[in-house]
């Protein structure tokens, strides 16, 4: 469940001569992930609409009784969930990776070997992160195999694969 | 935990599937079957089971199995079921061709085991939809490509069913007006249901995930490969109305298969389009043989489409438009799955031995496995060998067939022993081919639990 969207009633400050790009911006930098913005104008805020579109919300305004405008904006769902292995706690508390690969221009299973080589070479709990064109599915079992734990996802426009492999002990 | 693992029975379902492929090839040539008996003759609906059943069915339950899990990034469910379904399928089988063999005539066999085959294989592909389902369900929203699946699995299901009842019909246990009105004109609607529905659709599904895999192309679906979806359905609709109205009618109209040819045409074209466009895409410049022997596969698939659809071609191809049956199956169905056969066992084979020594020691490359030279001659013979034999049946020259089909089965045994050597690792140079800690493959049985 998304939480219920936050309300910002930029009319006062508009009817005082004001200008309320700078409280928008505010309440937009404060939502939670997922949460929408109920803004409240005096006029349809045509320019805003782009603004909002560029960092990922789409809008929906109606005309209130007597002019004023009411805009919902709701952020789109174009990141996928975050996969990770059984055993991986916290993949945020992570330490940054000591080694990125992007593996994206090879043909699999090649960036399947990169990846793997590249983890013998990680000291226990060392991180390393690779970007690849596909969902490794083979990938996965073979790094639970050998007590490695790992976190991905697909990036916003699903044409690129993520993932984290954090080096389990030496086996 | 997402991801996928080695499906364990998959290759035992693929070496029974080649069998089978061998045995009915044979059949062939020996003048087993159509064009030397009737469409519906006995010695036929033998000869054609052995083929849709034992080699297109097994060979797609086996791929499925392993690739189910891949379309959804998810584990199997109930892959324990495996060899039992495996078992009941090559059983159920071996009792429906002999109830077909002692229709025809064949001593010592009674044409009552046919209910018990059919029992077997209700059981066998009910087992093995039950698990793909249920794979597929735990993993909604399914993408596209495994929304392909979905409609193929729901048109085995109907495809079976209607065998059984046909089975029950042919062997004298069940003596029904009902039953004797869908064998009369059900039978077109039985192979649709299987050729079309059930391994097309599948077929379709599993290439839209994997061609972008092979050739690097991107991957979202498309608005055509949508329609193809809508389009299938729609026509797999209209051949159930067919058949829910030869329940109440008999003498009910054949229109609803005629918009069904229809939709099936528009989805042919649209796929074809697709695939040419993945191929267009492609980022990965120089092809492996796997893609080019489909791509051969996709003009059969177009070309028995469009001939069927013109009433001329239809009635040249003799009885039942054999000769383009005959296109669609050995063209479109067997190249794909040779073809396909040929990328995906070195891959599964190099993944069970290399697997646990990736990254730790130098492992030969997949494309190590086989040799592309030899098969790419193995892959031509074959496709030449089927244009022969299609063009054979259009001519109404038996002689011509079991000539064109000895050669179909030379291909078909010259890729059997590539995919033999690539099990065998026997193309892999010495050093490479056992690093320490890998273990040795079985031809077609899975290793065993204690060396994975």
């Amino acid at each position: 469940m998304n939480p219920a969207p936050r309300e910002l009633d930029v009319r006062p400050i508009l009817r005082s001569g004001g200008e309320p790009f700078q409280a928008i911006m505010e309440a937009v930098n404060g939502l939670e992930a997922g949460q929408a913005l109920r803004l409240f104008a005096t006029f349809r805020p045509q320019p805003l609409f782009k603004v909002m579109a560029s960092r990922g919300f789409a809008h929906e305004a109606r005309e209130l009784e007597g002019g004023d405008w009411e805009v919902l904006f709701t952020p789109r769902e174009t990141v996928a969930p975050v996969e990770v292995s059984a055993d991986a706690q916290d993949p945020e508390a992570w330490p940054d990776p000591s080694e990125h690969l992007d593996l994206t221009e090879l043909d699999p299973p090649e960036p399947m070997v990169r990846i793997l080589a590249a983890a013998e070479r990680l000291q226990p709990g060392e991180v390393l992160f690779a970007l690849l064109s596909r969902e490794p599915v083979f990938l996965f079992p073979e790094l639970a195999k050998r007590g490695h734990q790992w976190a991905g996802n697909f990036d916003e426009t699903r044409t690129t694969f993520r993932i984290f492999v954090r080096a389990g002990k030496k086996g | 935990m997402p991801g996928a693992t080695l499906s364990r029975w998959t290759m035992s379902y693929f070496a029974a599937a080649c069998l089978f492929l061998v045995i009915g090839e044979g059949m062939m040539v020996i003048g087993y079957g159509y064009p030397f008996a009737g469409v519906d003759a006995p010695e036929t609906l033998a000869l054609v089971h052995v083929l849709a059943i034992g080699w297109l069915g097994l060979l797609m339950v086996g791929a499925l199995l392993q690739f189910v899990p891949v379309l959804v990034a998810a584990p199997l469910r109930g892959g324990r079921l495996a060899l039992p379904v495996l078992l009941l399928l090559v059983g159920g089988l071996l009792l429906l061709v002999g109830g077909f063999g002692a229709l025809a005539g064949v001593g010592g066999l009674s044409p009552g085991v046919l209910p018990l085959g059919a029992l077997l294989l209700v059981t066998g592909f009910g087992l093995a939809a039950a698990m793909l389902a249920a794979t597929l369900f735990a993993a909604r929203p399914l993408p596209l490509p495994a929304r392909f699946v979905g409609l193929g699995l729901l048109a085995l299901v109907a495809t079976v069913l209607i065998g059984a009842a046909f089975a029950l019909a042919l062997s004298g246990a069940v003596a029904s007006d009902l039953i004797t009105t869908l064998l009369i004109h059900g039978v077109p609607l039985h192979a649709a249901f299987g050729l079309g529905g059930w391994l097309t659709l599948t077929a379709v599904g599993v290439s839209y995930r994997l061609l972008p895999m092979f050739m690097l192309a991107p991957e979202e679906a498309r608005g055509t490969s949508r329609v193809v979806w809508w389009a299938g359905s729609a026509a797999l609709t209209l051949v159930v109305v067919r058949i829910a109205w030869l329940v109440f009618d008999a003498s009910a109209t054949e229109e609803p298969l005629a918009l069904a040819g229809l939709l099936a045409a528009v989805a042919t074209i649209l796929y074809c389009a697709d695939v040419v466009r993945l191929f267009r895409e492609r980022r990965r410049k120089a092809v492996e043989l796997n893609i080019r022997a489909s791509y051969a596969a996709f003009a059969a698939l177009l070309l028995s489409v469009v001939m069927f659809l013109i009433p001329g071609a239809r009635a040249a191809a003799g009885e039942g438009a054999g000769a383009i049956v005959y296109l669609f199956v050995f063209g479109w169905l067997t190249g794909l799955g040779l073809a396909q056969l040929y990328k995906i066992v070195p891959f599964l084979t190099w993944l069970e031995c290399y697997g646990c020594v990736l990254g730790r020691a130098a492992v030969p490359r997949v494309q190590d496995l086989v040799r592309e030279g030899h098969s790419s001659l193995w892959f031509c013979l074959y496709y030449g060998a089927v244009a022969a034999a299609t063009g054979s049946l259009f001519a109404g020259s038996p002689l011509w067939f079991r000539a064109a089909l000895l050669l179909q089965l030379i291909a078909t045994l010259g890729l059997a022993a590539e995919l033999v050597r690539a099990r065998m690792l026997s193309s892999v140079a010495e050093p490479l081919r056992f690093p320490v800690g890998t273990p040795r493959p079985h031809l077609f049985l899975p290793i065993s639990r204690q060396q994975e």
